[in-house]
């Protein structure tokens, strides 16, 4: 076999869920011997479903599977798969904190160095060791695995998952296998250094294993691999070759969004340059700093603003997000709601006493699902659906509820029967839509947005920003986090870059757009 | 034949382990702290050989309590049928003892093993919280037992075929503790040389993250709960010699909250994913000095057990909490 | 939704309300077979209203905190200290003993809150703990003896006859309205359901959890104090056997009711029935002269089943 030959190719693969939503449309990827190949995507573009059918956790609907030229079957399972030489890292959750680092190098695959079910103590952490050496990892093993920084865990996750490949086929005798490692945004967690560090780590490995690398992030795709599949809805709509041809970031970027495909739906939100001068202060954030996660952020939020903290996944800008709505808190620095300071420990209940809301598109973790419509939303309006008979005693009036769920559901135009219906099931964009219409009554002064629409389609996507275009011209300043540029163009006038927790620069819409040639 | 440079790299690697038990086990200062704190106050009493070997009683009692349910908060779960196991395979024994005659103290790690399988399974299975499932068969048993009492119209379920158990054949080592040993030696066994330690550490430390590894979180789950039932019901025989080949009748919630208090005290978070029975054993040992010590001391009044027992859980578990934080917890 | 009556769907969604309505049905039915006396007299309904009133009250503050998703071992405890404190003091203080015991009950629900809310103890482990403290004060203040109370003014408390019901029965009802009450037409009781049902999100969405779960844990010591006040009263004083035998009936007539362990499904008002239910079954098989262990094994035995089958798994990714 020549060294271009693909070990690994999946061609014309499709998947349907629940008969309706199409994952994957005719999807071929190959991977060829020493190599790193990168599929990046938007969200939802259907990169991790793809992965899940490498890894057999998904079958898919059709397609076929090659293997070192020859056609086979697709995995049944993640240990099929293993067996077969393809392992996957996945992007969070991998990771068990208490374990020491030989027991979760070789975490479920003891029964090799079983003898009359006692573990070979000796034998693991030897050739833990000898592993180590091959891979150039320094850590100590007997150390727990939370105590090591993020970038070795990752190293040591793909350490594991190499490992666990070589032990699984040399059981079958096929020594020839490359394994075929996936990684799953495998950067998310890391700084910029670690980042680089597990890039050299990884072209060191090359030499003898293949990487399938998962991400959205494109300059370090660009950087380490050798050839880019772009997927967009389902569908590999670019395939460069980087050792052949020249592309550019804007140019994958662009192919990465499509352009055209949404061009309409914002094009008509083009930001009008309203001057923010003169306008009333909200928020101030003052050298606002949580050890590793972000340091001496500062700037002003007036009345009807929304300033989006944009940049990679892992910069900070979400953390900073959850410390200004309370759900962590900050060492450091002074938050100021007009001109108020706000204890940087106090709780989320505080936080919209002064007046900020948050809202994220996390509808699993911020909804009660088993709850109606009307419930939902008037857990954070009890103001405006209580009496008072007595002074102590404030009373829920149903009716009041209803027809403030009726409004709101009359005003975003969600889709259900009636205020009664619970939340579960709604389909994702109106369950959305009940999430950011609860605070559309009670008029914060400042709305924390973290991936809003994170999940749906064009459609409620549009509705969802008419919301808070509207909610922005009615003087509620914003704050967003998003991973999406489309999504700060739309909503912001001021977009702060950070990266690894540091603010980097501070663009107008316009200067933003034009850098992210949208 | 060992070159004097292994040697003395052996040597190390024992001193590194053991300063490495002392650093992360606080039990081990408690320990040293009452031993000195006692020895000061009531020197004949605490130091007289009657309470060592009474210390040593109560240490392999306590333990046999503890070190079964250990596995099962490994996981992050609880596991507090030990007292029924412990009651009511007293009661089997002597029901069964006319049939079966000296074969019958095996049905206590028979019971066990019977008991640990139901809860594990009607746990992972039902999913009903493992605390109220176990504390519930618990009190079950404890009922069962004081009705096969009632009904037999006997005042104690003892079985005096067994006293030559209590006869130690090594002088100032009490029987309980001989019989306990084997015990102690399989549960770490189990922890530290099988990859069942690995793995429950690894469910209770990250659940989603085992499963993502390839393992089959369920029926280790059930395992665990297995062992548990299974060492628990060994450990009873224990405790049943201690108590002269008898079991209780009657339930005491301060014998309960023994075990979990040697478990807390150990150092066993109760989140799960750390430790093991080697820190209950120290906690164990905690529990008996602090107990063995204050009963010695004038004006301590026995009667008033529970509140002390109370209040140490109290302090134990509070001690305990940081680890517990981050995670909003039930 | 509406689903079509008696389909599967519509006997899942409701089972937790079902199960204790024909339970009920078939508990009376075969009470009148096995006693063809039972409830025919006015005498055995007073009967039956001293075995719940006090129950009911103490199981509607369980039901609080099960609703919340937590749960609370120390409510029998802190039943029996009260009516010892009630008992021990009212000789030389009268009844402003009555605060003396309630300010101790609600410290007692102070600390379990304050144990989960502050410390995260998970709040069975907390309240086991209190409930070892609270048993050893009663044993201390009471040196371990029955303590009498003669004075009818002490017993009046509970057992003046009004409309031909002893007061206690007006005690347990206006204390059970309150709850329900309270869990459903104000924000307080829409908090709790919130912080059963999804704590995360009930702390995004600015609630603030802590308090509430203080302030749940207090009110279920709170009516732990009152029950066990008027138990006292009802049986003309407290001994250190009061409330040993409690938590199993009172945990089961919880869940019989139809409030599941994972919180934010149920309510005080199915409590009602639960009670009704595990007294009456009670009384019954003391009836048939059955042994008082057996009755509690039968106890355990339906709380283990009706936990597991009204258990919302819908919601449970991880279960501990």
């Amino acid at each position: 076999m020549g060294t271009l030959d693909p070990i690994l190719e999946v061609r014309d693969v499709s998947k349907t869920f629940d008969r309706v939503v199409r994952a994957l449309d005719n999807v071929s990827i190959m991977v060829r011997r020493n190599e790193i190949v990168s599929v990046v995507g938007e969200n939802g573009a259907g990169k991790s479903t793809l992965m899940k059918i490498l890894v057999g956790v998904y079958q898919p609907d059709s397609g076929e599977m090659y293997q070192m030229g020859r056609k086979v079957p697709f995995p049944r399972d993640p240990l099929d798969a293993l067996s077969r030489g393809i392992s996957i890292v996945y992007q969070e959750r991998g990771v068990i904190p208490h374990l020491k680092v030989y027991q979760f190098l070789f975490l479920g695959l003891e029964e090799k160095f079983t003898r009359l079910g006692r573990l070979q103590l000796g034998k693991i952490i030897g050739l833990a060791k000898s592993v180590f050496e091959e891979l150039g990892l320094k850590c100590d093993l007997a150390s727990s695995m939370y105590e090591l920084p993020p970038s070795t865990q990752k190293m040591v996750e793909i350490a594991r998952a190499i490992l666990s490949v070589r032990l699984m086929v040399g059981m079958d005798g096929e020594a020839e296998i490359i394994p075929v490692i996936i990684l799953d945004e495998p950067t998310a967690p890391l700084s910029i250094e670690e980042r680089d560090e597990l890039f050299n780590y990884l072209l060191n490995l090359k030499k003898s294993n293949s990487f399938i690398f998962v991400s959205h992030i494109i300059p370090e795709v660009m950087k380490f691999s050798d050839r880019i599949y772009v997927l967009r809805d389902g569908r590999v709509v670019a395939h460069h070759d980087l050792s052949s041809e020249k592309v550019t970031e804007d140019q994958i970027f662009r192919e990465i969004v499509g352009r055209e495909s949404y061009y309409d739906l914002w094009a008509r939100y083009v930001y009008s340059a309203g001057a923010v001068e003169g306008r009333r202060v909200v928020l101030s954030v003052r050298n606002l700093t949580k050890k590793g996660y972000f340091e001496n952020i500062s700037f002003d939020l007036h009345e009807g603003e929304c300033i989006g903290l944009f940049g990679p996944a892992g910069c900070g800008k979400s953390e900073i997000a959850k410390a200004l709505y309370g759900e962590i808190a900050a060492d450091a620095g002074e938050i100021l709601v007009d001109s108020r300071k706000v204890k940087l420990k106090s709780e989320p209940y505080a936080r919209v006493k002064l007046g900020i809301g948050y809202f994220s598109g996390e509808t699993g973790k911020e909804l009660f699902l088993f709850w109606p419509i009307r419930k939902n939303v008037s857990i954070v309006n009890f103001d405006k659906v209580t009496k008072r008979p007595l002074k102590i005693i404030s009373v829920i009036s149903f009716n009041a509820e209803r027809s403030l769920a009726e409004k709101i559901m009359k005003k975003l135009r969600i889709r259900a029967p009636n205020v009664e219906t619970e939340c579960y099931s709604l389909s994702g964009g109106n369950k959305q839509k009940v999430s950011v219409g609860k605070w559309l009554e009670k008029s914060p002064k400042i709305l924390v947005l973290e991936d809003p629409t994170i999940g749906i389609d064009v459609g409620a996507r549009e509705e969802i920003y008419e919301v808070l275009l509207e909610m922005k011209k009615n003087g509620i300043a914003m704050i967003l986090v998003s991973d999406d540029p489309k999504e700060y163009a739309i909503l912001c006038d001021k977009i702060i870059s950070i990266r690894g927790g540091v603010i980097q620069a501070t663009y107008t819409n316009e200067e933003f757009r034009r850098l992210m040639g949208l | 034949m060992k070159s004097e440079v292994e040697r003395l790299k052996i040597g190390s690697v024992i001193a590194a382990s053991i300063w490495r038990l002392v650093k992360v086990n606080p039990a081990v200062w408690a320990i040293v702290a009452l031993v000195v704190i006692f020895s000061a106050l009531v020197p004949d009493k605490f130091l007289s050989t009657s309470n060592l070997v009474a210390i040593l009683k109560n240490f392999a009692v306590t333990s046999m309590l503890a070190v079964g349910p250990t596995f099962v908060i490994l996981l992050g779960s609880m596991d507090v049928s030990y007292m029924g196991i412990w009651m009511f395979g007293g009661a089997l024994v002597w029901l069964l003892y006319p049939y079966l005659g000296l074969a019958s103290i095996a049905i206590y790690p028979i019971f066990g093993l019977l008991v640990g399988l139901f809860n594990g399974v009607v746990h992972v299975k039902a999913k009903v919280p493992s605390f109220i499932l176990t504390i519930a068969v618990t009190a079950v048993l404890a009922f069962l037992t004081t009705y096969v009492r009632n009904i037999s119209g006997v005042l104690t379920l003892i079985v005096p075929a067994y006293n030559f158990l209590r006869e130690s054949p090594i002088p100032y080592i009490p029987s309980p503790f001989l019989l306990a040993l084997p015990v102690i030696v399989l549960a770490l066994f189990i922890m530290f040389f099988t990859k069942l330690g690995t793995y429950f550490c690894a469910i209770g430390s990250n659940e989603e993250g085992a499963k993502l590894a390839g393992i089959n979180v369920e029926k280790y789950k059930i395992l665990a709960f297995t062992l548990s039932g299974l060492l628990t019901g060994l450990g009873s025989i224990a405790i049943f010699v201690h108590l002269g080949c008898q079991t209780r009748v009657d339930f005491d919630p301060s014998e309960l909250v023994r075990g979990l208090a040697a478990i807390v005290l150990g150092g066993t978070p109760l989140a799960g994913g750390m430790g093991g029975p080697h820190r209950t054993l120290l906690g164990a040992l905690v529990y008996v000095l602090i107990f063995n010590g204050l009963f010695l001391l004038p004006g301590v009044d026995p009667n008033h057990l529970k509140l002390y027992v109370g209040t140490l859980l109290l302090g134990a578990v509070i001690a305990a909490s940081r680890a517990l934080k981050g995670a909003l917890i039930a | 939704m509406a689903q079509a009556w008696l389909s599967r769907e519509w006997l899942q969604r409701n089972i937790n309300t079902i199960i204790p309505i024909m339970g009920f049905i078939a508990l009376v039915i075969a009470l009148r077979m096995a006693n063809p006396y039972f409830l025919t007299s006015w005498d055995s309904v007073i009967t039956l209203v001293y075995g719940m009133s006090w129950f009911l009250i103490a199981a509607c503050g369980l039901t609080l905190v099960i609703l919340m998703g937590s749960f609370d071992f120390s409510v029998p405890s802190v039943l029996k200290l009260s009516a010892m404190i009630f008992a021990v003091l009212y000789p030389s203080m009268g009844f402003s003993s009555i605060i003396v015991a309630i300010v101790v009950g609600l410290i007692f629900g102070f600390i379990n809150g304050i144990l989960l809310a502050r410390f995260n103890i998970p709040s069975f482990m907390a309240t086991l703990a209190t409930s070892m403290v609270a048993e050893g004060l009663a044993q201390v203040i009471s040196g371990g003896y029955t303590r009498m109370i003669t004075d009818p003014a002490f017993r009046a408390v509970s057992t003046t006859m009004i409309l031909g019901l002893p007061s206690i029965f007006y005690w347990a009802i206006v204390v059970w309205v309150i709850c329900i009450f309270m869990t459903f037409m104000t924000p307080f009781g829409r908090m709790i359901y919130a912080v059963g049902s999804n704590i995360v999100g009930a702390r995004l969405a600015g609630v603030n959890v802590k308090m509430v779960r203080t302030l749940v844990f207090m009110i279920c010591s709170l009516l732990a104090s009152i029950a066990g006040i008027l138990y006292a009263s009802q049986i003309q004083g407290a001994h250190m056997q009061v409330g040993v035998l409690d938590m199993i009936p009172l945990f089961a007539s919880v869940v019989v009711g139809g409030t599941a362990l994972t919180g934010g499904v149920g309510g005080v008002h199915r409590t009602l029935l639960g009670v009704l239910i595990i007294r009456w079954l009670d009384s019954g098989l003391s009836m048939l002269a059955i042994d008082l262990n057996v009755r509690m094994i039968i106890f355990g035995a339906i709380a283990i089943t009706m936990a597991i089958l009204t258990i919302d798994r819908r919601r449970i990714r991880i279960m501990k």
